[in-house]
């Protein structure tokens, strides 16, 4: 028995409580209970976050000292401070002078929004032709795509390898943003989201004259404006947190993206776990903005895509 | 293209970006890795055909059944456990309405936000023994596990892995099937209640089958998704685990064709891979139509 | 205003814009020439000692030297993967031990480094240093990188607390002496059912018997590339570490790294860790509180006599054939490596000692290092270095590390469930199958194809 099993107990109580004490109390309890559910999930999950924003505030001698944050009593310089940070900020030194964090945040924006941009271009495109459009092939090209998601994507790393390195595009942006700018999985959502477009309105704008690029563009696409914020989101995630990908084709350190240069703290013979923390916990602010104000957009566009599965 | 007329030219132009980098970057390597599971090959300039001798040989490999046998059981696992845990969440979520709904939908989503690289080194050290966060919560609630070494004790890696994977998409799929639940006809919700169904049978009947395609697309990738699992494992464990207990099928793949340096048999690695997931998803699809 | 196709998508377009031409503007800032040579490292502590002297390689040469820090994974599948298409590489390349055994797995002449056995026997410098160390970095008899260090294994422990016991470390002359002492200290001291105080940290994988088998002489492979690992020794060797680890009057615990390790070095969890030359200097950084406390002592010997060290982990320099100037790039090599003032500052700051031996005559080697209490521990690691185990590689280096391991959990499984009756037996049964499966893989490599299954 100690603190917790009591604070379980406690809240037990309170339910059978609602139950039995409360006219219409069965209601109630039952949405206690929800939110008591629902809470303790969250607590679960949120339990290694607040451990990493300790964690990154600790001094590293102490880190494992204390499970979360050291008892008031023991806060002093010494255990509490901003050391993890000013390692991150303090810049690197590289072939190419002095390379700042900032720098990697701004490669990694870059990488993960231009991607997301053009992928979401072709993707949409793709989608498109599939939804709309009658053609020969289009079932096989279906067919294909869909087989082409059960290969490991390690499984072409060599070959591809080999091809960015003829195309002169090793240690470039090229080869991060050219090979992966279709995604399959893309295309497949943006063809459920647009085969709820009425076909009526593009035979109309057929008739009135418009060519199909204009129809795309401005008539269909803004209709499935919800899938598009869903889709980007998505994407841009993936992409943030890309690591192979850049690992194997970019050599220069002051155009690494964050996944790459945090893990370089985490060496073979030399680990700063706190500087790392450090720089997972930054790394994960600007996905966590984008989804905290985007948050309706995407899941009406989950909605409108998946759930006709 | 022709203005006006629906040519049979424009799909092809539309589709035509994902067409040329397809045959670039997806035709040529699909045919090299044919190529390359029959050879043996070291750098550009050697290689030696050797037939059916890479195949022959992983599916001799105790090796290649671990692996087989993790990543089956994690996917097993992962949709049958995950899953359903994601759809009760989404279902308590489902009633809340407004600002606080939203609070909880982001906090159960957010552990999606952080990449497998990072998920993995955090719960490293989330994971040690006696001093991490894991084995002293862990000791407080059941007053069990403070010394288990879950990632060095080959019966506790799965495990670990597990309780990972669902920190990392519980919430993920919640938001599938969230968006699903709201898009169940209340008519037949209340039609139900008001013939005195009980909770039980109105999931049962009325909710599940509305929310199917949902359901079958979700368990769907999430097979497809668990069968290719790598970074994770090999971000958690260093490797893969203490007697191959966190080795993947892909993971499997990258030691032989990156660190022993064998590419042709990765490439047959890859294959059989592929051709798993083909057959496992052909079952579940033809399962699905049937119900 | 309205966003036709969503908010997300503009909000991405616009930075992608912005951060793209920020990211833009600080590339044209950063111009650089392109150097005579490139080097690339993945120990930061290296780049640091090279780049002070590399200006006067630079001068002497009238040419410009570039270093690359690389962490050491990013290195290794790079390597890997432009040798494997002729794409860039740099001139000359710190590798890691063990890595070898990759890059050598094709035929001789593809092996993507320059032979360096005749240079270095042209030019003296092979019987200059440590004869054994160089079986790190050779296959099938030629030598492809010049080793950096010898890593010889010390033990390391808490002084203060050895004190208090009143161990006397001079008297653990053998193994068997060091496992009396350890099964005396080992006490739960707090009363909650786990021991409180362990004599040995003691990894649960091959790490550490690694380090005992190259103590006593066994290799994992000959230097014929041929699979040696069956053997009776062996087995004796894991049993015995299976009993430490495990049985009913174990003295290890694994202490781990990073905080884990700190955590039990500061209280006193595990008393003697095993310790070569570079890790005496982690802990000086990692443990600055420990300052005066630890101290180090020769690894006790398998029998009255024997061995008192091995070797754990190592640093070579290898040329790539791909560059386009070998000659000044082993002019570099030789300037970094043989010289042996820059060797004895290097010690300085790194604590790691060198292979060339006429460098453990200067005076550095001998001076009293504060962090271990005024121990010479240079001149230890020293007298240590002329008994360095040699350590052949293979390419199948990590997968026969592997398949040790697994003998070595599956012992663990065999005591828990039958006691220690019959374990090693067991061990050497199983150490057969595992040697024969690492031979089978061996033998699918149509270029190293030699030995036979079942015994070389």
């Amino acid at each position: 028995m100690n603190t917790i099993h009591i604070f379980l107990l406690i809240l037990a109580g309170i339910y059978f409580a609602l139950r039995w004490g409360l006219p219409r109390g069965e209601q109630k309890a039952t949405v206690y209970l929800r939110y008591l559910l629902l809470s303790m999930a969250a607590a679960l999950i949120l339990s290694p976050f607040v451990w990493l924003v300790c964690a990154v505030f600790k001094d590293k001698d102490v880190l494992m000292q204390y499970t979360f944050l050291p008892p008031l009593s023991q806060w002093s310089l010494d255990t509490i401070n901003l050391d993890n940070f000013v390692a991150l900020f303090s810049g690197e030194d590289t072939v190419e002078g002095k390379v700042y964090f900032w720098e990697y945040v701004i490669n990694s924006l870059f990488l993960a929004s231009a991607s997301t941009t053009i992928s979401l271009f072709f993707a949409s495109m793709g989608g498109y032709a599939l939804a709309k459009y009658q053609f020969n092939g289009r079932k096989a090209i279906m067919a294909f795509m869909v087989g082409s998601m059960m290969f490991p994507g390690m499984l072409f790393l060599a070959p591809v390898y080999k091809m960015i390195f003829s195309f002169g595009w090793m240690d470039t942006y090229l080869a991060l943003l050219v090979p992966g700018a279709c995604s399959v999985f893309g295309m497949f959502l943006f063809r459920q989201a647009l085969m709820g477009v009425p076909d009526s309105l593009i035979e109309a704008a057929r008739i009135d004259g418009a060519n199909e690029l204009y129809i795309y563009l401005r008539i269909v696409m803004p209709l499935v404006r919800p899938m598009t914020g869903a889709f980007c989101l998505i994407t841009f995630l993936g992409n943030w947190n890309s690591f192979i990908g850049p690992q194997v084709f970019i050599q220069t350190q002051s155009k690494l993206p964050l996944p790459v240069v945090l893990n370089q703290y985490i060496g073979v013979y030399t680990q700063q776990y706190g500087v790392f923390l450090a720089g997972t916990l930054i790394a994960i602010i600007p996905p966590a903005v984008l989804f905290f104000s985007l948050q309706k957009e995407f899941v009406a566009g989950l909605t409108s895509g998946a759930v006709k599965g | 293209m022709k203005a006006g007329k629906k040519g049979p030219l424009a799909p092809w132009l539309f589709l035509g970006p994902y067409l040329v980098l397809t045959g670039i970057f997806f035709i040529y390597p699909f045919l090299n890795s044919i190529w390359l599971s029959f050879h043996q090959t070291n750098g550009p300039r050697s290689s030696v055909y050797v037939g059916l001798s890479n195949f022959a040989f992983v599916l001799g490999d105790p090796a290649f059944f671990t692996a087989v046998k993790n990543t089956t059981i994690y996917t097993i696992v992962s949709v049958t456990v995950q899953l359903p845990l994601s759809l009760g969440l989404a279902m308590l979520l489902n009633s809340g309405k407004g600002r606080v709904r939203n609070v909880f939908r982001l906090i159960l989503f957010s552990p999606h936000l952080v990449g497998q690289i990072f998920v993995g080194i955090l719960f490293a050290v989330i994971f040690t023994p006696r001093y991490g966060l894991f084995n002293i919560g862990l000791q407080e609630l059941i007053a069990w596990g403070l010394e288990e070494r879950w990632l060095a004790n080959p019966s506790l890696v799965m495990p670990a892995l597990i309780v990972v994977s669902m920190w990392m998409y519980v919430g993920f799929n919640m938001i599938y099937f969230l968006a699903a639940l709201q898009n169940v006809d209340q008519g037949l919700l209340d039609a139900a209640r008001v013939d005195g169904a009980s909770s039980w049978q109105t999931f049962w009947h009325v909710t599940l089958p509305q929310i199917k395609p949902v359901a079958i697309f979700v368990v769907v990738m999430s097979t497809i998704g668990s069968y290719q699992l790598f970074e994770l494992p090999y971000a958690l464990l260093g490797g893969n685990g203490p007697n191959n207990s966190g080795l993947t099928i892909v993971g499997y793949l990258y030691s032989t064709a990156f660190e022993t340096g064998d590419l042709g048999t990765g490439a047959a690695i890859g294959w059989l891979l592929a051709l798993i997931i083909f057959v496992i998803s052909t079952i579940q699809i033809k399962i699905a139509r049937v119900e | 205003m309205n966003y036709p196709y969503g908010k997300a998508a503009f909000l991405l377009l616009l930075i992608a814009i912005v951060s793209g031409s920020a990211h833009t503007y600080f590339s044209l800032g950063r111009q650089v020439e392109r150097p005579d040579l490139v080097m690339a490292i993945f120990a930061p502590n290296h780049e640091e000692a090279y780049r002070e002297v590399l200006g006067e390689f630079e001068r002497e040469h009238g040419v410009k030297v570039q270093l690359q820090l690389v962490s050491q994974r990013a290195l290794q599948s790079r390597l890997q993967s432009s040798l494997l298409t002729g794409a860039d590489v740099p001139d000359l390349v710190e590798l890691i031990g063990g890595s070898m055994g990759y890059f050598s797995r094709g035929p001789l002449e593809d092996v993507g480094f320059v032979d360096m056995t005749d240079r270095l026997h042209q030019e003296g410098i092979y019987s200059r240093m440590v004869e054994s160390r160089f079986s790190l970095w050779s296959s099938r008899g030629r030598i492809f990188a010049l080793p950096h260090d010898l890593h010889p294994v010390a033990l390391c422990y808490r002084r203060d607390l050895i004190k208090e016991l009143g161990i006397d470390v001079s008297s653990l002359k053998t193994w068997a002496d060091f496992v009396a002492m350890g099964q005396s200290v080992v006490r739960d001291m707090d009363g909650d059912g786990n021991p409180d105080r362990y004599a040995l940290d003691a990894p649960l994988n091959n790490t550490a018997i690694n380090i005992l088998l190259l103590q006593r002489g066994q290799q994992l492979f000959n230097e014929n590339g041929e699979v040696v690992f069956d053997t009776e020794l062996t087995a004796q060797t894991i049993a015995w570490y299976i009993n430490q680890t495990f049985g009913a009057k174990r003295i290890g615990y694994e202490a781990g790294w990073g905080q884990g390790l700190t955590k039990a070095m500061n209280d006193g969890l595990v008393l003697f860790y095993f310790c070569p030359d570079w890790r005496t200097k982690q802990f000086e950084m990692d443990m600055p509180n420990q300052k005066g406390q630890l101290a180090l002592m020769p690894l006790p010997a398998w029998e009255a006599g024997g061995r008192r060290t091995s070797s754990w982990g190592g640093t070579g320099l290898a040329i790539t054939k791909a560059s386009r100037k070998q000659d000044l790039a082993w002019k570099l090599a030789k300037f970094l490596y043989i010289k042996k003032e820059d060797l004895s500052s290097r010690f300085e700051g790194t604590n790691i000692i060198p292979p060339l031996k006429e460098a453990w005559e200067m005076p550095a080697f001998d001076k009293p290092d504060p962090f271990y209490g005024g121990q010479a521990i240079g001149r230890l690691y020293t007298d240590l270095a002329k008994e360095t185990p040699p350590s052949y590689v293979s390419p199948y280096s990590n997968l026969a590390g592997t398949k040790l391991t697994e003998v070595f959990l599956d012992g663990v499984e065999y005591i828990k469930s039958r006691g220690e009756e019959g374990l090693e037996e067991s061990i050497l049964n199983n150490l057969k199958v595992k040697a024969d499966y690492v031979r089978e893989v061996l033998n699918r490599n149509v270029f190293l194809r030699k030995t036979k299954v079942g015994g070389s």
